[in-house]
């Protein structure tokens, strides 16, 4: 049925909201058997999502690379996390096996791609979106991509050979393409949040433009959030609680990824004060109530007004493009060619 | 968590490779936050071209920097906002809990002794080197023996040996968890009445008034046989014998390069040689040292090989790290105690 969310925010699952090790077949075998409550969620994740959920028009989607048979355990696990969705996609590699559609298994664009593109048929309007992904594997070139056709950058005659370099089988190139003919354009994808699972330099992403923020955690994606006017403050200080209770997590840890955003010119100074701002009067309102085992807001805000003392004068951000006009075959090909030599696919 | 703070601005490859290997350590050690300071704008730009944990880095921004060919305590006078000089701040105020520093040695050592306690006991610190050896010790079957002083303090007295045997033998026990290290004063014969002064008055005292596994006196010559696990000297002999062993080592490669070049049989030679090669050079390489420890303070400094490279940087912050979860200075602390408390013991029952 078509829905008439306000906002549509996108999900990819392993390694994004998942701590999922798939590089091997023995990780893959055990990812396959790990029951519901076997498997772990990045710390915030579940929070982050929850707060985006508070609002009735967000949209949650969850579009993933795991198989279809694994639907029952994975909706089982985001159950447990209290998290609500609206759809939920998954590969069905089992056709792709049965077809002998090897290719298919670790594809990326030709899964991912039209997936998106049906997902966004599911609106009626034409709905600004938010999308996480993860530094594994493809996201941040096809969630680029998606952004890009949505706002009528892409042509058919691109698309086509971009879906060549990604070695799409004959029906993926033509479903893509009615799709891609289907969809009604906008420049509707305002942010790609990518999670830096592998911790990849930071660099390698610039060439994406403004639009794609690495990150390193989903404190850092609420921040990115307040300042795009989808989370208040409030919801950010539950998100930071949240992850406080993961005892890998300290005030240090918020404190530097809040530095880093400022450090890499991804969220400006002024928007950290306005937070800290509107994050005191809402710690004053009892925001907090109930988790008096944190730490003090006054201790969390020294740590961060701390932080952005400690940086100095802030060096200019690098320029990055609003519209960065990608070669998109280069990136699919070359991301082709390390997954060939990766998996021998 | 631990706080390492790392002079990002220190040594020839400074910023870039001492960033990189801060940032590899970041991945390494899931228990540290590591505190770069120097100036924040290289800094970042470094930091978005290596693989890091964003989470784990602090920057700390400061706009001077001593360099290598600076005389220390002109230097430190002059530019007190120098990355050496707050990243011994940080520490000294609490707001870290080591010090790694690839720069200029003696604005180093210095700028950790205006701002550091030394531990009761030390009246001067001492800079260990290690050095890898015949033979392997400890529990982690480490081929490095350790040598101290080198460079820290020029003369030293019976007393300051003594305590820096006391020093390198904690650190033995903790680093290489070597249970009861043999330690040695380096003298110019075996013999207990051989050496200056301070080293027969330091042989002394070590035999009658310290519980340490001593072993006497040591020749040059068995520093690479390995005979001693902690081999004691002033800083004078110590600095002359780290940068002759070092030498030593340059010129054997070099000779091996030479012979490389020179005869189609010696290179033939050489290739068949060459897994015996890589090994010995991997162990004579001070790249997996994990630098050198400044020992005497309340608190750590590594410091690591002005030339280091990002592996040998991400090497001295492990280092830093497992000392810190060892207790080290704690350690020295209480082996210096106890060799307080025998000697007013021997004091009062002559």
């Amino acid at each position: 049925m078509a829905s008439r969310a306000q906002h549509v925010f996108r999900w990819d699952l392993d390694k994004t909201y998942l701590r999922t090790e798939f590089d091997t077949a023995r990780d893959l075998l055990k990812s396959a058997f790990e029951t519901a409550r076997d498997k772990k969620a990045y710390p915030g994740a579940s929070a982050l999502l929850r707060a985006l959920r508070q609002t009735e028009e967000h949209r949650i989607c969850i579009i993933s690379g795991s198989p279809t048979q694994m639907r029952r355990v994975l909706a089982a696990k985001l159950a447990l996390d209290g998290i609500e969705f609206d759809e939920f996609v998954l590969k069905n590699n089992l056709r792709n096996i049965l077809r002998g559609r090897f290719r298919a298994l670790r594809s990326q664009v030709p899964y991912k791609l039209p997936a998106l593109l049906e997902s966004r048929t599911h609106v009626l309007h034409t709905p600004p979106e938010t999308l996480f992904g993860d530094d594994a594997e493809a996201d941040a070139i096809v969630y680029s991509l998606y952004a890009d056709i949505l706002a009528d950058r892409v042509t058919g005659e691109e698309l086509s050979r971009i879906l060549d370099a990604a070695r799409a089988y004959d029906d993926e190139l033509e479903w893509t393409m009615s799709l891609f003919r289907r969809i009604r354009r906008r420049d509707a994808v305002g942010r790609i949040l990518i999670h830096l699972d592998r911790r990849s330099p930071t660099a390698r992403f610039e060439v994406f433009g403004r639009r794609l923020v690495p990150i390193y955690n989903y404190f850092q994606a609420a921040l990115i959030l307040y300042a795009d006017g989808l989370l208040t403050a409030r919801q950010v200080l539950f998100i930071a609680s949240e992850m406080l209770e993961d005892p890998d997590i300290e005030i240090a840890t918020l404190a530097n990824s809040l530095q880093d955003l400022l450090r890499r010119g991804r969220l400006s100074p002024e928007v950290a004060s306005q937070l800290a701002h509107e994050a005191r009067a809402a710690a004053q309102t009892g925001a907090l109530a109930g988790r008096s085992h944190l730490p003090s807001f006054e201790e969390v805000a020294w740590a961060f007004t701390f932080r952005v003392r400690q940086l100095g004068t802030l060096p200019p951000p690098p320029a990055l493009d609003e519209h960065p006009d990608l070669d998109y075959v280069s990136l699919v090909d070359a991301e082709y060619q390390r997954r060939r030599s990766k998996y021998g696919d | 968590m631990q706080r390492i703070v790392v002079d990002a601005m220190g040594g020839d490859e400074a910023p870039e490779a001492i960033v990189e290997g801060a940032g590899e350590a970041t991945l390494a050690l899931a228990d540290s936050e590591l505190i770069l300071v120097g100036d924040s704008a290289q800094i970042g730009s470094t930091l978005s071209r290596v693989r890091h944990d964003g989470s784990r880095v602090r920057v700390h921004h400061t706009p001077s920097v001593i360099y290598m060919d600076e005389k220390p305590a002109e230097a430190l006078a002059s530019k007190p906002d120098a990355s050496v000089a707050v990243a011994a701040d940080l520490v000294a105020r609490g707001e870290a809990d080591a010090m790694v520093t690839a720069g200029n040695t003696g604005a180093s050592v210095l700028a950790c002794a205006r701002r550091w306690e030394l531990l009761p006991g030390v009246r001067r610190a001492a800079l260990a080197a290690v050095y890898p050896t015949e033979l392997r010790r400890g529990e982690n079957n480490d081929p490095f023996s350790l040598l101290l002083d080198v460079g820290a303090t020029i003369d030293a007295s019976a007393e300051d040996l003594v305590a820096f045997a006391i020093m390198g033998s904690a650190y033995a026990q903790v680093i290489s968890q070597n249970a009861r290290p043999r330690v040695a004063l380096l003298s110019n014969g075996t013999e207990a009445g051989k050496g200056p002064e301070p080293v027969t008055g330091a042989h002394k005292l070590l035999l009658e008034a310290t519980g340490l596994n001593f072993i006497g006196n040591i020749e040059g010559l068995d520093i690479p046989r390995g005979v001693a696990d902690v081999v004691v000297c002033s800083g004078y002999v110590g600095n002359v014998v780290i940068k002759m062993l070092e030498g030593v080592s340059e010129t054997v490669l070099s000779l091996a390069r030479y012979a490389h070049k020179e005869r189609l049989m010696w290179r033939v030679a050489l290739a068949m040689l060459s897994g015996g090669i890589q090994r010995l050079k991997s162990i004579t390489d001070w790249k997996q040292y994990g630098g050198a420890p400044l020992l005497g303070f309340n608190n750590l400094c590594i410091k690591a090989h002005g030339r280091s490279q990002p592996q040998a940087l991400a090497n001295a912050v492990k280092v830093t790290s497992k000392a810190l979860r060892s207790d080290l200075c704690g350690a020295m602390a209480a082996s210096l105690a106890e060799f307080q408390e025998r000697r007013e013991a021997r004091a009062a029952n002559p």
